[in-house]
């Protein structure tokens, strides 16, 4: 040193004295370490709640029907990954992590403890979010947003809403008067279809007869009407919306009688046999879907 | 020494009068006069104003100090910090010369040197090391003096340098194999 220590600890005083330099108070300090542990645990919050929308997407995709929906494995996965969620949980999660490892003591967790710590806490309460019934909620509303992006059951339900490809979902509104084998069923345009159930097994059946909402593979046929077209169903499979609480319990459409199942072990006509993929729609319906 | 008042202390009473701060400069002024002149500030000059500012700062944010922590090692994270400010401010790499040997250094290196066969007798001299020290990252550098010169614990590197302890560990590991490449081929330790 070029001062003996004394002139030294004088000149910094002096300089303290001259810059009129005060020490701050201890709030700011205490405000800035509380606001990096909000933000950090806002950021962890905001990505659990993406993590429920992607639980909910994924839950809520049909992964088995995906060689009826799309024609290959790819199309469909750029459709349903939730490539959104996903990175919304990964940005709200490094967030999270810079916040956290910027508090006071911040610096002393391992950084891959700080890490796991984020994404173990967004997972575990975007599941709970998710069990709680609010993934769908969060999904939809949020999800509309972005014009890239489509909520995934306005997705099915587009894929379900083409006739003319052989896919049908709506809600089974009641058992048609008109043949003891047909049901009427609501699509997701408000648009009535009179479907034909002569040619289904009696797993379809049951699904039909259940009401509330199905997915149907089959083959359109020219109504009578403008307003009600007849379809003529192959397959009935249960859509269930998971992530949105417990569905209310309707009273079924219709009960069986002994002469409807003798359909079981009738086999599907040749109509039902040219829709693709015919050999695994069939092990589907057979093993439950 | 005992009827002392800890730095703790002294920093509660200098929240309420400023001249108590004199103590704790008189404490730390050649502590880490000498920290920053083995970190690379050659020039006596530059140490006194990076000192400066040091303790201005420190006076600055008293009301920062947690005194869960030691003040030793929030002062000495203030003191990196300027120096590192300095070398950015001057693009200048650091000048390390040392002005005494460090004994557990040459001891660690010593252990670690042992399996080597074939070296040549002879002594590492201290400016072989400054300049050993000099060219290797300056992590290790930053690490290697805290632990080896300046004898901080690994909980205080650890505060000073803001990682996780087990980050420590790691550097000194890596900074001591990484001073032993830099060091000549031949010598003893």
């Amino acid at each position: 040193m070029t001062d003996t220590s004394d002139q030294f600890v004088e000149r910094v005083l002096n300089r303290i004295k001259i810059e009129g330099v005060h020490p701050r108070p201890r709030w700011e300090f205490l405000l800035k370490n509380y606001l990096f542990w909000a933000v950090g645990a806002l950021a962890v919050a905001l990505g659990a709640v993406a993590f429920s929308a992607a639980l909910f997407e994924i839950e809520n995709t049909t992964w088995r029907l995906y060689l009826v929906t799309h024609s290959d494995l790819f199309s469909f996965m750029l459709s349903v990954v939730p490539f959104l969620w996903i990175l919304a949980l990964a940005v709200f999660v490094l967030i999270g992590y810079f916040n956290i490892r910027h508090t006071k003591r911040g610096y002393r967790y391992p950084l891959s403890l700080i890490a796991i710590g984020a994404v173990l806490t967004s997972v575990t309460l975007g599941g709970a979010l998710y069990a709680g019934g609010y993934g769908g909620q969060i999904e939809e509303s949020i999800g509309s947003f972005p014009p890239f992006y489509r909520p995934i059951l306005e997705q099915e339900r587009n894929w379900w809403l083409n006739p003319t490809k052989g896919l049908l979902g709506g809600v089974v509104v009641s058992a048609a008067s008109s043949s003891p084998l047909g049901f009427v069923l609501k699509d997701f345009s408000g648009h009535l279809w009179k479907i034909d159930a002569s040619d289904l097994r009696g797993i379809d059946l049951t699904v039909l007869a259940r009401g509330g909402m199905v997915r149907i593979v089959g083959v359109p046929i020219a109504g009578a009407s403008a307003s009600s077209t007849i379809f003529h169903a192959c397959f009935v499979f249960p859509w269930r919306v998971f992530g949105l609480g417990a569905p209310a319990l309707t009273p079924p459409i219709a009960i069986f009688s002994s002469s409807t199942e003798r359909i079981l072990s009738i086999a599907r006509n040749s109509e039902c046999r040219g829709i693709r993929p015919y050999k695994q729609l069939r092990t589907l319906d057979e093993n439950g879907f | 020494m005992p009827g002392e008042p800890t730095d703790e202390e002294i920093v509660r009473r200098t929240i309420a009068e400023k001249d108590a701060f004199a103590q704790l400069i008189s404490r730390y002024e050649a502590k880490l006069g000498r920290y920053l002149e083995r970190l690379g500030v050659g020039v006596r000059e530059d140490r006194e104003d990076i000192l400066q500012n040091v303790f201005i700062k420190a006076y600055r944010n008293l009301n920062s100090f947690d005194p869960a922590l030691s003040f030793s090692s929030w002062i000495y994270r203030i003191a990196h910090n300027e120096a590192m400010s300095f070398f950015r401010a001057r693009r200048a790499r650091p000048q390390v010369v040392l002005s005494e040997d460090s004994e557990f250094l040459m001891s660690e290196l010593r252990d670690e040197h042992a399996d080597s066969a074939g070296a040549a007798e002879r002594r590492l001299s201290r400016e072989e090391l400054s300049r050993a020290l000099a060219v290797i990252d300056s992590h290790y550098r930053e690490v290697l003096i805290l632990r080896f010169f300046d004898d901080r614990s690994y909980t205080e590197i650890s505060d000073i340098l803001q990682v996780p302890l087990g980050t420590v560990s790691t550097l000194i590991y890596r900074a001591k194999r990484a001073l032993r490449a830099a060091l000549p081929k031949t010598f003893s330790l």
